[in-house]
């Protein structure tokens, strides 16, 4: 395979030495304002949202916080190219790490896929999915086509399809479907003809159908039904669906006030913390403030485009395709769940959510693609 | 190689369509979010107050508990309890109260502390303000909760224990479940639970407890039931049926009550380890603990000397003292260090290893054989067969009769109790045994100890010919079959026949607990308390420097169907205080009338 770093350290040294300043000057403002908003305003709704719990998980979430922004500027200030020599290995890593979790992984909540390490609990499926970005960025950007071959698509798919199995397996169905925006975000970007997507829908549909029709257990059925209508089980998803709209809905204009949501601090809402984290924001700030968090959003997707766009080479634009893809992902699905248009299953939501390793995920993706942004005049 | 750009128009094309598209579905979700608040916004609103869903448990019943004879022993009675929730208050708190205050009547300042305690609690979250209502409190409650909706009656079900103190060891209590027992059961529990803390409700709480339901309700504003949304159904819990025997339980309960009564009676089936009769004493009433106990109980139960609530059946170990007899005699003719008919002649002392050893009988008991030195209980017989089988081999025995370890009964807390021997010696009190302790040893004195539980285990393996039971409550309990352990029948027939003297022959020390027609086979044990040369200066002692007494019987001899252990803590003498419990035991258990000429 290609050696990428290679090609830059034949820059002359005299003009690296300055850089670190120019450096900091290029950070895109956009990306990075709103990624610290999103998390400042999330560690104090996380505050709120447990205030009534055994725990406070503010300080937890705030030391979450604070690893992230150390990793942040760790991984912003490491070359990319550097780290997409270094996928292949990252990308076996993450594959071990699944394994691994099936002899001395941490049971929690049905699927064993937590790692404990020290008095932290891990997700390796969380840092496996940074890894298969970045070696699937490294492979699409050494390819010299305007649109891909089968041969190429097929090879994606497999690299992400290893991952995707292991935490299937686990089994956690929500963790493996979080790989796929990631893989169908670059192809789109690189290219894929308009025959071919067409082919994959049709064959998709035909494969569901006969799956349904063959395929699954009366019992398996169900759950599919009661994911989509989850008005069929009152006590679980119907429950919570109606009483994440209430929360939602009560909060009007101007919500209810901080720390005043009734709905959250009632109990009613489940996960509050963390998958539901929206709905107490919307109950206790209102229409506006779901607005507000919203406009972030789209400031840091605009944000990652507009780098993407301007990024040196096809790793870069890949690069950050890929991270941004599943990022953007969790905040579509997220607050989509929240509102009730989508069927709910556990999408927490990036910079919001209470969560060790998706936060510090979530920053380390946005570092990388700071670092991509900084570095895009090198070798222009 | 250089840095691959190719086609980057193409890409940034793309990049910008797909970012569009995300935005586009980023707007589509905030008309969504528009909706849903602004729009349906009051909707929601007025859900939201009202709180319309509610959650609500339904309480699994617990199982009830039965004796062998299908006698309830335990059931499970309504309760109605008092709650607040002070954010439906139509008008002040303190009006509230006074009403309150009113039909209970109680002063206001009482209920005003209680809600003081709840300051820090939501005002939406309904709170504890007095349980044990009457009924009609309850239905004063009921005709005025239109005025006062900040009110709600909850029926609770309280546990029951028919016999209270009686059956106290063997059925234990429940309480609030600990923080450290919700981490550990993994959901099965929730805090504020009630789970079983002791006894077979502790043992048995998984089969007791059954599973909690679950219903979602639509409630209006005053808290009213409109319609059921959803519902889980609980699932009961199961009932067990206990090998108890009420009767003999309540005699045995009758034995030990009084002040000064402080010890512990088990009656078992020697051939099942069926537990007929269990009670220890001081016992507790465990109905104090179905309300929330108070802590002025709960203090004095901690307080007491004779801790009653330690169960001394299986928590506490004592030395056997001479019971330890029976012991010694299996293991002396097993291992052939004693013949049968070899004769030992007692003086009332004899010399070990330099030192006088007493016997109890100050003159002696002058020509003595294994089965008369059992009758008789002399020491000087014991004293050599000890020092002929040496501590190891004494311990090799004890622990083939149960000491030492626990006896796998169905209630947990059991103690081990302690068999010496020489590397026990060595590693825990690190130093060498000496053989002088051997000759205590050999009279039941010394550092063996063992739970009276553990007494009626050796006992049944004695009178069922040396099979090891497992004693067990529940009466399906699945308990290990009995296990067959190497003890020379010749020896245990012997061991009977001196038994059998004990209570029956007039020279017997138990001839006065003799039960005409039962054939009980029986030994006593005396444990001094303090040493003897103490002990001539006094005359009546204190209680707490009196001597154990253990008495410990089977019947009938031939045939034996009941196994009884007595043990008196500071009763005096196995012979005066023990022996008689286990004779009205045995009247009652063979319905025998002990006194027919008082009639």
């Amino acid at each position: 395979m290609q050696n990428i770093s290679k090609s830059i350290s034949i820059q002359p040294l005299a003009e690296e030495r300055p850089q670190p300043l120019r450096h900091l000057s290029s950070i895109d403002l956009g990306l990075a304002l709103s990624a610290f908003l999103l998390a400042a305003i999330g560690l104090a709704t996380v505050h709120s949202a447990s205030s009534e719990m055994v725990v406070d998980y503010f300080p937890r979430q705030a030391g979450w916080v604070g690893i992230g922004f150390v990793l942040l500027v760790i991984a912003m200030s490491i070359d990319y190219h550097v780290l997409l020599d270094l996928s292949v290995m990252m990308y076996l890593a993450g594959i071990v790490s699944l394994i691994a979790v099936f002899f001395i992984g941490v049971q929690r909540g049905g699927a064993a896929n937590w790692i404990q390490i020290g008095p932290w609990q891990l997700q390796p499926s969380e840092f496996a999915k940074l890894a298969t970005a970045l070696f699937i960025a490294r492979y699409l950007a050494g390819l010299n086509m305007r649109v891909l071959a089968l041969r190429q698509i097929l090879t994606t798919i497999g690299i992400v399809g290893l991952p995707i199995v292991l935490v299937a397996v686990e089994p956690d169905m929500g963790g493996a479907a979080m790989f796929m925006p990631l893989v169908v975000g670059m192809l789109l970007v690189a290219g894929v003809r308009i025959r071919l997507l067409v082919t994959a829908a049709v064959v998709a549909l035909v494969l569901g159908a006969g799956l349904w029709t063959f395929g699954m257990h009366g019992y398996q059925k169900q759950r599919v039904l009661t994911f989509i209508y989850p008005e069929r089980d009152p006590l679980g998803a119907g429950y919570q669906v109606r009483q994440s709209k209430i929360a939602v809905g009560s909060g009007q204009l101007t919500g209810k006030g901080y720390m005043q949501g009734t709905q959250s601090q009632l109990r009613f809402l489940p996960a509050r913390h963390t998958d539901f984290i929206l709905s107490v924001l919307a109950e206790e700030w209102g229409f506006a403030g779901v607005l507000t968090v919203l406009s972030l959003y789209a400031l840091y997707i605009t944000s990652a485009a507009r780098i993407a766009m301007r990024a040196r080479d096809r790793a870069g634009i890949f690069l950050v395709v890929g991270l941004v893809s599943v990022t953007c992902f969790h905040i579509l699905y997220n607050s989509a769940m929240v509102v009730g248009f989508v069927p709910i299953t556990g999408i927490p939501l990036p910079f919001l959510s209470y969560g060790g390793s998706f936060t510090m995920v979530n920053f380390i993706s946005t570092g990388i693609i700071l670092g991509v942004d900084m570095r895009r005049y090198v070798n222009r | 190689m250089q840095v691959v750009r190719e086609h980057r128009d193409d890409l940034i094309v793309r990049v910008r369509i797909l970012s569009a598209v995300i935005t586009g579905i980023l707007v589509v979700i905030a008309i969504g979010f528009w909706f849903v608040q602004l729009v349906q916004g009051s909707y929601y609103r007025e859900l939201a107050e009202n709180n319309r869903l509610r959650k609500m448990p339904i309480k699994a019943p617990r199982g009830l508990i039965y004796d062998r004879n299908g006698h309830l022993l335990v059931e499970n009675i309504p309760s109605y309890a008092l709650m607040i929730d002070r954010s439906r208050a139509p008008h002040h708190l303190d009006q509230s109260l006074a009403f309150a205050a009113g039909v209970l009547g109680r002063p206001v300042e009482e209920l005003q502390d209680i809600m003081d305690r709840y300051q820090d609690t939501p005002v939406f979250q309904p709170v504890l303000l007095a349980e044990n209502l009457t009924l009609s409190e309850v239905s004063r409650i009921g005709v005025q909760s239109l005025e006062h909706p900040e009110f709600e009656v909850e029926v609770q079900h309280l546990r029951l224990y028919r016999h209270g103190g009686q059956t106290a060891s063997v059925l234990g209590y429940l309480g609030e479940v600990t923080q450290d027992e919700v981490e550990r059961a993994g959901g099965h529990y929730l805090p504020g639970d009630l789970v079983g803390k002791k006894g077979i409700e502790q043992t048995y709480d998984a089969v007791l407890r059954g599973r909690d339901g679950e219903r979602v309700v639509v409630v209006d504003s005053r808290g009213e039931l409109l319609e059921e949304y959803g519902r889980k159904p609980a699932i009961p819990g199961k009932d067990l049926t206990l090998s108890l025997d009420l009767d003999l339980q309540q005699e045995a309960a009758r034995q030990l009550d009084g002040p000064e009564k402080v010890g512990a009676i088990i009656a078992m089936e020697p051939h099942t380890g069926e537990i007929l009769a269990m009670v220890s004493s001081p016992s507790y009433n465990p109905n104090l603990f179905s309300h929330r106990l108070q802590k002025s109980d709960w203090q004095a139960l901690l307080d007491d000397p004779n801790h009653p609530l330690q169960n001394r059946v299986i928590q506490n170990t004592y030395s056997p003292g001479s019971t330890f007899k029976i012991v010694m005699a299996t293991a002396g003719l097993t291992e052939r260090v004693v013949e049968p008919h070899s004769r030992t002649f007692c003086t009332g002392s004899a010399t070990f290893y330099g030192r006088p050893f007493r016997c109890w009988k100050k003159g002696g008991h002058g020509s003595v054989e294994a089965e008369t030195a059992i009758k008789g209980s002399c020491d000087v017989y014991f004293y050599g067969v000890g020092q002929r089988l040496g501590i190891d081999r004494i311990a090799k025995y004890a622990r083939l009769f149960g000491l030492g370890s626990a006896t796998g009964i169905d209630i947990h807390g059991e103690k081990r109790g302690l068999v010496p021997d020489m590397e026990w010696s060595l590693k825990s009190r690190k130093m060498p045994w000496y053989p002088g302790e051997t000759i205590s040893v050999a009279i039941g004195q010394g550092p063996i100890l063992m739970t009276p539980l553990q007494m009626a285990v050796l006992t049944s393996m004695v009178a069922n010919g040396g099979y090891r039971v497992t004693p067990h409550l529940v009466r399906d309990a699945k308990v290990p079959a009995p296990q067959r352990v190497p003890l020379d029948e010749d020896a245990i027939k012997i061991v009977h026949k001196g038994m059998w003297d004990v209570v029956n022959d007039p020279s017997g020390t138990a001839y006065a607990a003799h039960v005409p027609g039962a054939d009980v086979a029986g030994k006593t044990g005396t444990v001094q308390v303090i040493a003897q040369a103490q002990r001539l200066t006094a005359k009546a002692l204190p209680f707490k420097y009196r001597d154990h007494a253990w008495f410990t019987s089977f019947a009938p001899v031939d045939n034996p169907k009941i196994a009884v252990v007595v043990f008196a803590e500071h009763g005096g003498s196995g012979a005066h205080t023990a022996a008689p419990i286990a004779q009205a035991l045995y009247a009652k258990y063979f319905k025998v009338d002990l006194h027919p000429a008082t009639r």
